[in-house]
């Protein structure tokens, strides 16, 4: 026999990334989904953030990786809460890896939870988690060219960070090109150059950040 | 700072995001099965966008290994793939986008609204 189906294999996770969007908007929470590369300064990123924004915006880390509790104890010496999750392989996070995070984190304290997802440019942008913002970093090492082969996560952001700028002298970096093909994927997208290395940009991203922050009260406020 | 505690998440090994998909139609298939008093499924058939990132060949391998042991372990997959159609916000021409760096081939412009051509989802199985 025939059963006609007609459903979307990716519907639990749909659920579970909407159920957790809701959670997040009563509790006033903004949820940033933070991707890229291995390598590309996720977590030097975060930490200029927290540099910048600590004491102003109560913060908590999520922490994907498929093994090892690095990164979450980095951010737990700054006296942010961290969570880590190991994937114990796979290549993204799923929402209900982050609702299971959620259940440990006290929300009605935080103004911010920033996800750093699992090292990766291409499954990530297929799996929602409930954020409010997705932000990627590309940086200089990796060359020009990441736009024209990942163009659906370049597709998917509010910002897209160049991080690494510092070495802009040693790299064949097109930032022109970069810029143009980026631009053209997304018309909307903000662009912060930075360097996590000497801090420089890092206002500008920090101050986006924290603008992300106050919409996302805003719209709790309604 | 006190009042919370970290905490830490360990998943069983899962690699790559076909994984997940897999299991996700195993799932729904028997789910389907079930319902329907089937004790054996030959056919999947799965819808995939043909701009969707995908790929047919790693979810057949995690199928033939998660499958075992289930109502669906010898069971067929067929992949349908679906073309992509695309809209332009500024001239409103529908076109067929031919890889994920697409902009209007009419104006030029990368504002569009890509309407079909990211599906994933299972349209039927064929089951005894």
């Amino acid at each position: 026999m025939r059963i006609e189906v007609k459903q979307n294999i990716l519907a639990d996770n749909s659920r579970a990334a909407a159920a957790n969007r809701l959670r997040l908007l009563e509790s006033g929470v903004c949820l940033v989904n933070l991707m890229a590369a291995p390598g590309a300064g996720k977590t030097s990123t975060i930490i200029k953030a927290i540099e910048s924004l600590q004491g102003d915006i109560s913060m908590a880390v999520i922490e994907g990786d498929i093994a090892s509790e690095i990164d979450a104890l980095t951010i737990e010496s700054m006296d942010v809460p961290a969570i880590q999750i190991n994937t114990g392989g796979a290549c993204h996070l799923t929402a209900t890896m982050v609702t299971q995070a959620l259940d440990h984190l006290d929300l009605a304290s935080l103004d911010l939870i920033i996800i750093e997802n699992v090292g990766n440019l291409v499954c990530p942008a297929e799996f929602d988690l409930g954020e409010s913002s997705r932000v990627m970093i590309s940086s200089i090492t990796e060359g020009h060219d990441k736009p024209q082969k990942y163009p659906l996560m370049f597709r998917e952001v509010e910002a897209v960070i160049i991080n690494k700028v510092d070495l802009l002298p040693y790299c064949d970096f097109d930032m022109e090109n970069f810029r143009g093909v980026v631009n053209s994927l997304n018309p909307s997208v903000q662009i912060f150059e930075l360097s996590c290395r000497d801090g420089a940009g890092a206002q500008n991203w920090c101050e986006w950040l924290a603008g992300t922050v106050t919409r996302s009260r805003a719209t709790h406020s309604r | 700072m006190t009042g919370w505690r970290s905490a830490g998440f360990f998943y069983g090994e899962a690699p790559v995001h076909e994984y997940a998909v897999t299991e996700g139609i195993l799932a729904i298939v028997q789910e389907e099965a079930v319902k329907a008093g089937a004790s054996r499924v030959d056919e999947i058939v799965i819808m995939i966008g043909e701009l969707s990132t995908f790929v047919d060949e790693s979810i057949d391998l995690y199928f033939a290994e998660l499958s075992k042991g289930t109502v669906a372990e010898r069971a067929r997959l067929v992949f349908n793939r679906v073309e992509a159609r695309a809209d332009c916000l500024a001239c409103k021409a529908e076109f067929r986008p031919l890889s994920a760096l697409y902009s209007c081939p009419e104006c030029g412009s990368p504002l569009c609204h890509l309407k079909e051509g990211s599906e994933l989802y299972i349209d039927s199985i064929e089951a005894t």
